[in-house]
């Protein structure tokens, strides 16, 4: 049975490459416009990074990798047997420092939160018993707080140099995020050999003995 | 103005071959289920909100009795049944072998197949106890889907009493922990789990043990695997021998491609205390259905006695029967009435009728 694989043609892309291409997994070549594309054992799906989940939950794809933070945005029915170490960002709060927001400073009684991560947000505010108004926009997040469209935002940093560019700090971290391999629950039973069998390609790209640390940690 | 056609969100309606391909489903379940001894129990729509199991309590569909009191439409049948074996049914003598088949309503937006109304088709047994009632169940659960015609489907099965003493080793004394490391393992999160135990100070076998289960494929599924990672542990390895003896008594059936084990799976362990199981199909994302074992629920209705029970959801079961082309209606088309006079048309329709036949009424000369 050839697993299908769906990825997102994104920021996790060279490291996905260069994972499966380590374990001689196959992985098709970068330069097609075919959204469907079968290389070696595996059949690959190239799709947004937020319907990752989606795919895979509804079984169309078998396994998937995305990023954390899209899995934490789309609350999918997934199994994420594996952190695959790349791809590593933090989804933060950002405010104008002149707000004062964080350690410990008060918070208005009606925040207004730019972000493209709605559900993280809400529930992030709603943990500390805020209100919020959640504007929801599809990018250039950055730019919402100095045009008085937002109290702050909520988002992925990488470098944080976007933030600073645009007058913006990180006031709170909300998760560290990397990349995760999720699968299918009925696909992890029904092809229960070649799941196995691609789980163990996998850790042993990463090695293992990093993997089991990580859990000793509880990192 | 013209008025709305929109049905609410989350409303189900089936109409034409839909509806025909979802009777046919049921029909067929519903005879597997009469065919093991079981009798058809028809719980009523609504109840008082308390009856319902306390994890749904978010979900319900509530609504003021005349009374005063909190009523909900049923959001599963499992409490219902029990309730009733307790009260209406108290003088009939267990055990209780009875099936279900109706809609039931969930607050929640529509998801992986299933509307906030969907129709579930499930047996309780009521008083069964020990392995063999467990593979009572388990047949019934299989023959359902061979009566279906899915060729290819598989029931993961595991055991509550697996995890419970390892929470409990583990040294996770709060319900959040619990929860957390549970929650961990039925996404099969190793970090998570990790994360949970963070801070526990039980003993390493059941740390390990409960990390192992989400990341190591041979202890989740392999009796003989977990049974040395849990060495010690005696209530887990109870367990395990319980599911051992079902493995093979399974194995004797010749039954073993239909099943696997997974030894993750929880399915809420509030509620059920010894097997629980899932069942999957070749074709869909989801889980088709599942049961356990629950032997404390009919201790709350006042009247104490083992269970098992198991259900499939209809849902689900004809999204997959349509992807795999099956329950086509064998029907012969209609033969169309229309005599000299209106008089005639109705008297030759009826000499059809009575012969058994379906007819399309012309009715007019």
């Amino acid at each position: 049975m050839r697993l299908t694989v769906a990825l997102s043609k994104g920021r996790l892309m060279a490291g996905t490459e260069a994972l499966f291409s380590s374990v001689g997994l196959g992985f098709p070549p970068q330069d097609t416009r075919r959204l469907i594309v079968e290389a070696g054992d595996l059949r690959f799906l190239f799709i947004k990074d937020m319907d990752v989940p989606v795919y895979v939950e509804y079984g169309v794809a078998d396994v998937g990798v995305c990023g954390s933070d899209v899995l934490l945005e789309a609350g999918s029915d997934v199994l994420v047997p594996l952190d695959l170490g790349y791809g590593r960002c933090r989804m933060v709060v950002a405010a104008p420092p002149e707000r004062g927001f964080g350690g410990g400073g008060e918070w208005p009684p009606a925040l207004r939160v730019a972000t493209k991560y709605a559900r993280v947000a809400r529930e992030f505010f709603e943990g500390r018993g805020l209100s919020t108004e959640i504007v929801a926009l599809q990018g250039s997040v950055e730019i919402a707080p100095s045009l008085g469209l937002s109290d702050c935002i909520v988002d992925m940093v990488e470098t944080g140099r976007t933030l600073r560019e645009n007058g913006l700090v990180v006031v709170e971290e909300i998760a560290a995020t990397s990349a995760r391999l999720v699968v299918n629950r009925a696909s992890d039973h029904l092809n229960r050999t070649g799941i196995a069998a691609l789980l163990d390609r996998l850790k042993a790209g990463l090695g293992v003995a990093a993997t089991l640390q990580n859990v000793d940690r509880g990192a | 103005m013209r008025a709305r056609l929109q049905l609410p969100q989350g409303a189900s309606c089936f109409a034409l071959e839909e509806a025909r391909r979802r009777r046919a489903i049921e029909a067929r379940v519903v005879s597997v289920f009469g065919g093991w001894g079981y009798q058809e129990i028809i719980p009523p729509l609504f109840d008082e909100a308390v009856t319902f199991d306390p994890s749904l309590a978010s979900k319900l569909y509530t609504f003021t009795g005349r009374e005063g009191t909190t009523l909900a439409l049923r959001p599963d049948f499992t409490s219902l049944v029990a309730k009733i074996a307790a009260g209406r049914l108290a003088h009939v003598e267990a055990p209780l072998r009875l099936y279900y088949s109706g809609e039931v309503v969930r607050y929640e937006p529509p998801r992986a197949g299933r509307q906030s109304e969907f129709h579930q088709m499930g047996l309780e047994f009521l008083g069964g106890e020990g392995p063999a009632a467990d593979l009572e169940i388990l047949a019934i659960a299989i023959e359902c889907l061979e009566a279906l015609g899915v060729a290819e489907f598989v029931l993961a099965i595991g055991h509550a009493g697996v995890l419970t003493p390892l929470l409990d080793e583990a040294g996770l004394t709060s319900d959040d922990s619990r929860r957390a490391a549970v929650e961990g393992l039925g996404r099969r999160d190793p970090k998570a789990v990790g994360q949970a135990l963070e801070g526990a100070r039980g003993s390493e076998t059941a740390r390990r043990g409960l990390v192992g289960l989400a990341h190591d494929h041979g202890i989740r599924q392999s009796l003989d695997a977990s049974r040395a990672a849990f060495a010690g542990i005696d209530r887990a390895l109870l367990a395990l021998s319980e599911l051992d003896l079902i493995i093979e008594a399974l194995n004797e059936a010749g039954l073993q491609g239909r099943v696997t084990i997974d030894l993750s799976e929880s399915r809420g362990l509030d509620y059920y205390t010894g097997l629980v199981f899932r069942i999957y199909g070749r074709g869909l994302g989801f889980d088709l259905g599942g049961g356990g074992r629950y032997d404390s629920l009919l201790g709350r209705f006042g009247r104490p006695m083992k269970a098992i029970g198991f259900m499939l959801s209809l849902d689900r079961l004809a999204l997959l029967v349509e992807r795999l082309g099956g329950a086509a209606s064998d029907e012969a088309p209609a033969a169309s009435v229309q005599g000299p006079t209106l008089g005639d048309s109705v008297r030759d329709a009826r000499v059809l009728r009575a012969r058994g036949e379906r007819v399309l009424f012309g009715g007019r000369p």
